[in-house]
């Protein structure tokens, strides 16, 4: 009985959340939409500034083909009424159908976001924890000193230093191979020095908490209350951090796909703002709230299940 | 501490399970190029012609071939035709190479050509328009095209990377397409095209490589070190400032002039601008010499005209104003403008003599040649306000500018009238700076009726003459393209067209 009220109030939750990704798509469609219009020059434009010069009856039929000639609420309302069932239209530059040029990229996107992510995991947890539990000793110092440094860097930067050491002078990784590696590392350098922070000062605050000192004086080990309660507690903060980066990751990183020639979405995206691609850009905006609002619900569901005492749409 | 991070690098490639390029047999010679002129945003992925400017991948990769290309001096030579003959002014009558194959074996005949053509034309935007075709007709090795009207330059049209000739027949699949070239395209996607030798290939040189790899890199940091840790055989487009750390004996370098020329037209709508001495002032006030040597790192040569000077009707064919600060002050002090406030700046009828230079980011010379000229005219008392925005379509529009500075490449097929007819002829699309010259219109309608190259050569060494004459743009300088290279590397030389990058000849010693 308890569990099948737990089940509807999951599924209740669950609903209205989809139900509310409906105006948020909305808005931030018809806000895209507006932007892209008071952007200066159009596709058109862009595809003959190549050319030198194209005279105005070719843009202008260009235009009418693509039907930029039309009234900003009408070509919204054509690329809603075809969303709607199902039909994201061509891109304006290549030609191709916007769902397949989107499913090609995807795999290269989610590739480089799950092992960055799991790269991120792997070393900031031990790191953060070691920090922690070594508080103010040479060991922490030096995990706080890199962390620092690897937080302060932009990701271009790194990917720059990181090709100039591991290729040009170790020559241990290819430039242009397609290998996930370097732009994983790159991405994980910024992101485990994120969450080292992070982690060292959950585990801190953790450990200063009556029920860790409790478990000292009834003579519990120090590595079961790590492992076992500590870092229990400091999952919800980790788990939100990565819905987070999870989010953004899924949205391509368009300056380490750019930087190491990786064919994901994020450079797909920067390509079609610049080339004014009304259709790929609206699918890529679709594509990010769809993918925010999912992962801020799974992280939801996953705090319930990690500590039931959480309601549903709250994080502690 | 070597071993240990190629431990870690190891077990991420394990991890990942994605290692890095993956080779394939050791025996293939194998030739790795990357470009940054290859990719989305170049709207040339693909090999198909008659789409976009996919053209420019079939012709530059060696996948397609044209009826005629260019030489060094961008003339015309046959190339998949044998001969012509220009029947009259509106026919042209053009004879296949009898020994010409597309890459599945398929003789090129005139049916095929003719196929070509007409999927062209029905299908490629620009083409029909430059073309002006009314009919086509094939008979055996002979096609035939007649024009609506007066095509003098129909030969160099066909010559553009859009005439690439390919097996009509045979279709478009995954963006590739049946040509003729020396290879043939086995893998397209929007960053790389593979490519291996056309086995068929009907040329009297046989491709040397087993495989090319076309890569596009388009961050300039990233195409300097994979050069640098030999990943690539050769590249294109380095930054300048990369250039010189493959000065030394281990890279080779091929450089060539382009018609791509750095030009600022006056506009004619501006007051102060109609008159000729203030025009000529400034022209002799921009120093092209040390711009080119300094700003562009040597990458660039001062242009005298629009034209380069391995053109027949460019470069010294026709002179301009030379550097001359003192003679510029003395023209502006003759119409009248004279720093009577000692404020630094000329001035006339209590008004300082400031101008609007507009131009635009995205071709990284032209923020560098509004800098000079801003310093450059410091010097003669001008104040020149930069505006440099790649929003520059708004303000051409509206009319905010004195002087509109852009890149543009003048004869793409080698023909000069492309560039008066968009540029200088009076309402011409891009005649930015609102030029009205009746001796123009006049040249322009003999040079729309003239056939034959040295004849057109000479009528555009006098329009061109003309421009100068009457001061109406300035060109500071042609692009010099470099393509650098390991020193193994044999027949992979810069043309000035921009076309052909990847030849039979191409080898690896």
């Amino acid at each position: 009985m308890h569990s099948s009220v737990k089940i509807r109030g999951m599924k209740k939750y669950f609903l209205a959340r989809l139900i509310q990704l409906i105006p948020i798509l909305f808005g931030i469609t018809f806000l895209t939409f507006g932007m892209m219009q008071f952007a200066a020059g159009d596709a058109v434009d862009i595809i003959y500034e190549q050319a030198g010069s194209v005279a105005e009856e070719i843009k202008a039929a260009k235009r009418a083909e693509l039907g930029l000639d039309q009234p900003f609420l009408i070509q919204y309302g054509r690329w809603l009424g075809g969303i709607l069932t199902g039909d994201m239209g061509k891109s304006f530059i290549s030609g191709k159908e916007v769902f397949e040029t989107f499913a090609d990229k995807l795999p290269a996107t989610i590739e480089l976001m799950l092992v960055s992510i799991l790269l991120t995991i792997f070393i900031a947890t031990p790191a953060g924890i070691l920090a922690a539990v070594n508080q103010n000793r040479l060991i922490d110092y030096i995990i706080r000193t890199l962390s620092f440094v690897g937080n302060s860097m932009p990701n271009f930067f790194t990917g720059l230093l990181l090709i100039y050491f591991l290729t040009l002078k170790l020559n241990l990784l290819p430039i242009i191979g397609q290998s996930v590696v370097m732009p994983a590392l790159t991405l994980t350098i910024a992101m485990g020095a994120k969450y080292t922070r992070q982690i060292r000062a959950v585990v801190l605050e953790e450990l200063d908490k009556p029920y860790v000192m409790g478990a000292r004086s009834r003579g519990v080990s120090e590595l079961t209350i790590l492992i076992k309660s500590v870092l229990r507690s400091t999952l919800i903060m980790i788990i939100t951090l990565l819905a987070l980066s999870m989010g953004s990751l899924l949205g391509g990183t368009a300056i380490v796909e750019t930087i190491f020639m990786w064919d994901g979405v994020g450079k797909m995206a920067v390509d079609a703002i610049l080339m004014r691609d009304y259709p790929l850009i609206q699918a890529y905006v679709v594509w990010m709230a769809i993918i925010y609002v999912l992962m801020n619900l799974v992280a939801d569901l996953l705090y319930h299940w990690l500590d039931p005492r959480v309601r549903y749409g709250e994080s502690s | 501490m070597k071993k240990f991070l190629a431990t870690i690098c190891a077990a991420g490639l394990l991890f990942t399970g994605c290692g890095g390029e993956k080779t394939s047999s050791t025996n293939d010679k194998t030739f790795t190029y990357g470009t940054v002129a290859y990719g989305v945003a170049m709207e040339n992925v693909g090999t198909n012609p008659h789409e976009s400017y996919s053209g420019w991948s079939t012709l530059r990769y060696g996948i397609g071939e044209t009826l005629f290309k260019f030489n060094e001096h961008m003339e015309l030579e046959a190339w998949l035709a044998e001969s012509f003959e220009q029947v009259d002014d509106f026919t042209v009558k053009i004879k296949i190479n009898d020994a010409a194959k597309f890459s599945n074996g398929k003789k090129v005949d005139g049916a095929a050509v003719k196929k070509c053509l007409e999927a062209l034309i029905a299908n490629h935007d620009r083409a029909p328009r430059d073309l002006k075709i009314s009919s086509i007709e094939a008979d055996g090795q002979f096609v035939t095209i007649k024009s609506a009207e007066k095509v003098p330059a129909l030969l160099n049209y066909l010559s553009d990377p859009y005439g690439c000739i390919i097996d009509v027949e045979a279709g478009v699949n995954d963006n590739i397409v049946v040509g003729t070239g020396a290879y043939k395209a086995v893998k397209v996607t929007d960053t790389q095209i593979d490519l291996v030798a056309n086995e068929n290939y009907w040329g009297a040189v046989k491709p040397k490589m087993d495989k090319v790899i076309v890569k596009s890199i388009t961050d300039g940091d990233t195409l300097t070190m994979a050069m640098q840790n030999g990943e690539l055989d050769a590249v294109q487009g380095l930054p300048y400032s990369s250039l010189q750390l493959f000065s030394g004996d281990n890279y080779k370098i091929s450089q060539v002039e382009t018609s791509r020329v750095y030009q600022a037209a006056f506009n004619f709508k501006t007051p102060a601008l109609q008159d000729l001495n203030v025009r000529r002032a400034i022209s002799m006030a921009i120093d092209k010499e040390n711009f080119c040597k300094v700003l562009l790192n040597g990458n660039g040569t001062p242009a005298i005209g629009a034209f380069p000077a391995n053109l027949t009707f460019g470069g010294d064919k026709v002179h301009a104003l030379p550097y001359d600060l003192d003679g510029a002050k003395k023209l502006l002090s003759d119409s009248g403008w004279n720093d009577s406030d000692g404020d630094g700046y000329v001035d006339k009828d209590g008004k300082n003599l400031e101008l609007r230079w507009l131009t635009y980011t995205s071709r990284q010379e032209l923020p560098l040649l509004a800098e000079a000229a801003q310093a450059n005219l410091k010097k003669i008392g001008v104040k020149l306000n930069v505006n440099a925005t790649d929003n520059y379509k708004t303000f051409l529009k509206s009319g905010d500018y004195d002087i509109f500075s852009k890149a543009i490449v003048t004869a793409p097929t080698g023909d000069p009238e492309y560039y008066f007819t968009s540029h200088i002829v009076p309402g011409a699309v891009d005649n930015a700076g609102f030029y009205d010259s009746e001796q123009i219109a006049t040249l322009e309608d003999e040079l729309h009726n003239t056939f034959g190259a040295a004849n057109r050569s000479e009528l555009a060494i006098k329009m061109s003459q003309q421009v100068l004459d009457d001061c109406a743009l300035i060109y500071a300088s042609h692009l010099r393209m470099s393509f650098v290279m390991k020193p193994n590397v044999e027949g992979f030389t810069a043309h000035p067209s921009d076309y052909y990058e990847i030849r039979p000849e191409l080898d690896k010693k």
